[in-house]
């Protein structure tokens, strides 16, 4: 099973490719990747669970095509004409159109399919093991919340049943009171209980101090260059590299606030997971597809990478090693090579009950 | 004290700043003009906004959770996350009208009792961990999560305004909710029922194609800008933005006295402190 860091990687890969490869047999192929991703690595659980993400393009895609179609009225090749009296609507449906619909939904459908198939792949405890040292707190509420879910969908359930025993039947919102009441107490009783017990095992014993001032203003120096830099950039263009400078700057002491941070929390964790030769290909791949989408590589038609179906639609091109190049983004399927069939299929199984 | 006070206070103000001009970029870009350089930076804006409002987010957050959050704070904060996000799977289970969503009434209500940056965090984490058990993890994220924090903290500000306002006789350590302190509520539901639609759209809205009169396109002018966005968001979000709106406000309105009174007896409990004689 591949690292949940990998996965993200993988997913802003896709996120990135799909925003610049604006040619609808790019975006086509991407979505295909997405979809082929998604059915070998999730769990057959999480697939029967899930909205598929094959329908979610479908219904992405189609939505596009009918605005576009219905609200732009450019284009040679005349399909039909709305009366001009329709706001907004009124004018020439036109072939150009629906294709330009095409292209920007296979981008939308691509991006949401990958992201779709991260939340499938990913178990929910590996996504808040990759919470970063400095947000100790965070985790800390995050994996409370995720823990109590199941819980507090439990008691929703029990008083329910328990308000129906009395007669009660849920008509309209006003119906919902002595229902939510009873579960925000019951909720907040409990929270009382656990930190009770959270101090009793010492939380806070060590680590219930403010930030020291230092740190303090490390992150507002870090803010002011950003802000400063981004000001600039709006407000100036003609300071773009000492603003964007500036912004980089800001943006390394932020980070470095956040390291400084995460140094004081000491985290153990319990069956941590291994970075192994597949998680190496899987971002090898993610490298290649972003070597084709953004670096001037020589021997490639980067101008493939845009199309444009106005005035009059013609075929997109389609460079082979740019497709060749978004193909690394199956790398992440290799990895079922590496796994028993059993691991395969518990390994994304989340339990909302 | 002071100087601790007034760097954690720039670190609000900075963070909010950038937040306000990451999202409102759209707005800003043309006031220089048509040039090279501006088609330039509206190509990679989009990019440079979302990097800015995660860094905005992360200063924040170190600020916030680094004034020594209780233990009472912690488990109270994750146990009512864990309630409205059981509020979101039931939203995702049986989908609503429109853009209603049952998370908001209660951020509102949370920060309003517990303050602005209790609501901040109750905003954000509500928002991130309801996206991790619907599936809801994407780019939009970091924007819906800075978003629902203004909308908690927000509230906070409210409620410390009705708290400094005029008092009466028996005011102090009260858990009564007065008619007046629900209807501000109820107005504040309902603007940020149709601000977190119209501010969710600006973070896409540049990359959005459609009619001339309603897209985004760099060196076209404040108002003309202003004006597109305004037939845009007529056109696509209004009606959607409405239903969630009025329903935050109809929420509010029906359960907010009740489950602010509830609230307000659980912070005196929370609290309540021995502290141990030297």
């Amino acid at each position: 099973m591949l690292d949940a860091r990998t996965w993200l990687a993988w997913a802003l890969t896709v996120l990135v490719a799909a925003s610049l490869a604006r040619n609808p047999l790019y975006g086509l192929l991407l979505l295909f990747i997405t979809w082929v991703v998604y059915a070998l690595c999730s769990s057959q659980q999480s697939r029967s669970a899930a909205f598929s993400p094959v329908r979610l393009a479908l219904w992405m895609i189609l939505f596009a095509i009918i605005f576009n179609g219905l609200t732009v009225h450019l284009g040679d090749t005349v399909l039909f004409r709305l009366p001009a009296w329709l706001p907004l609507l009124g004018g020439t449906i036109t072939l150009e159109a629906l294709i330009y619909g095409v292209t920007n939904g296979l981008a939308l459908a691509a991006i949401l399919s990958g992201f779709a198939t991260i939340n499938r792949v990913i178990p929910l405890r590996d996504l808040v093991q990759v919470t970063p040292r400095a947000f100790h707190e965070a985790g800390v509420v995050l994996s409370i919340a995720l823990t109590f879910i199941p819980q507090t969908t439990r008691s929703l359930t029990r008083i329910r049943e328990a308000q129906a025993v009395r007669g009660h039947r849920l008509r309209g919102l006003r119906d919902w009171l002595p229902i939510v009441v009873p579960l925000l107490v019951n909720g907040l009783e409990r929270s009382m209980g656990l930190a009770e017990a959270m101090v009793a095992r010492g939380y806070g014993a060590t680590a219930d101090q403010a930030h020291p001032r230092r740190l303090q203003a490390l992150l507002s120096l870090g803010l002011l260059m950003l802000l400063g830099g981004w000001g600039s950039r709006l407000f100036f263009p003609t300071w773009r590299w000492p603003a964007s400078l500036l912004m980089l700057g800001g943006a390394a002491l932020v980070i470095i606030a956040a390291w400084l941070t995460g140094r004081t929390v000491q985290r153990t964790s319990y069956r941590p997971h291994r970075w192994t030769v597949w998680d190496g290909l899987a971002l090898a791949g993610c490298a290649l597809t972003l070597a084709v989408v953004v670096l001037p590589l020589p021997g490639l038609e980067r101008a493939s990478l845009g199309y444009s179906p106005y005035p009059r639609a013609t075929l997109p091109a389609f460079d082979i090693w740019i497709g060749l190049g978004l193909l690394g983004l199956l790398a992440p399927a290799a990895s079922l090579f590496g796994e028993p069939s059993y691991d395969r299929d518990h390994a994304s199984d989340v339990h909302v009950s | 004290m002071m100087l601790r006070r007034a760097i954690s206070g720039s670190i609000y103000v900075l963070s909010g700043a950038i937040g306000f001009l990451a999202f409102l970029y759209p707005f800003f870009t043309p006031l220089q003009g048509q040039s090279s350089m501006v088609t330039g930076h509206s190509q990679d804006a989009p990019i440079v906004t979302v990097a800015l409002v995660a860094l905005s987010l992360i200063a924040l957050l170190i600020e916030l959770q680094g004034q020594a959050i209780s233990a009472k704070t912690v488990a109270m904060l994750g146990v009512l996350v864990a309630i409205t996000s059981v509020l979101r799977f039931i939203e995702v289970v049986i989908p609503a009208p429109g853009g209603f969503s049952p998370v908001f009434a209660p951020v509102i209500l949370v920060g309003y009792v517990f303050g602005g940056r209790f609501g901040f965090l109750m905003g954000t984490f509500t928002l991130l961990a309801s996206a991790l058990v619907t599936g809801g993890v994407g780019p939009w994220l970091p924007y819906q999560m800075y978003a629902a924090g203004w909308v908690g903290m927000s509230a906070g500000w409210l409620g410390w305004l009705v708290r400094r306002g005029p008092k009466r006789h028996g005011d102090a350590g009260r858990t009564m909710v007065r008619g007046l302190e629900v209807l501000l509520l109820c107005v504040l539901g309902f603007i940020w029922g149709l601000l977190f639609g119209a501010i969710m759209n600006i973070f896409f809205w540049p990359l959005a194609t459609g009619p001339a009169d309603q897209t985004w396109s760099a060196g076209t002018g404040l108002v003309e800008t202003l004006s597109r966005y305004g037939v845009f968001y007529l056109a696509t979000s209004l009606g959607w933005d409405l239903v969630r709106a009025v329903g935050n406000a109809a929420l509010i309105l029906l359960l907010g006295a009740p489950v602010v009174r509830a609230l307000m007896r659980f912070r005196q409990r929370f609290q309540f402190e021995a502290i141990p004689d030297a």
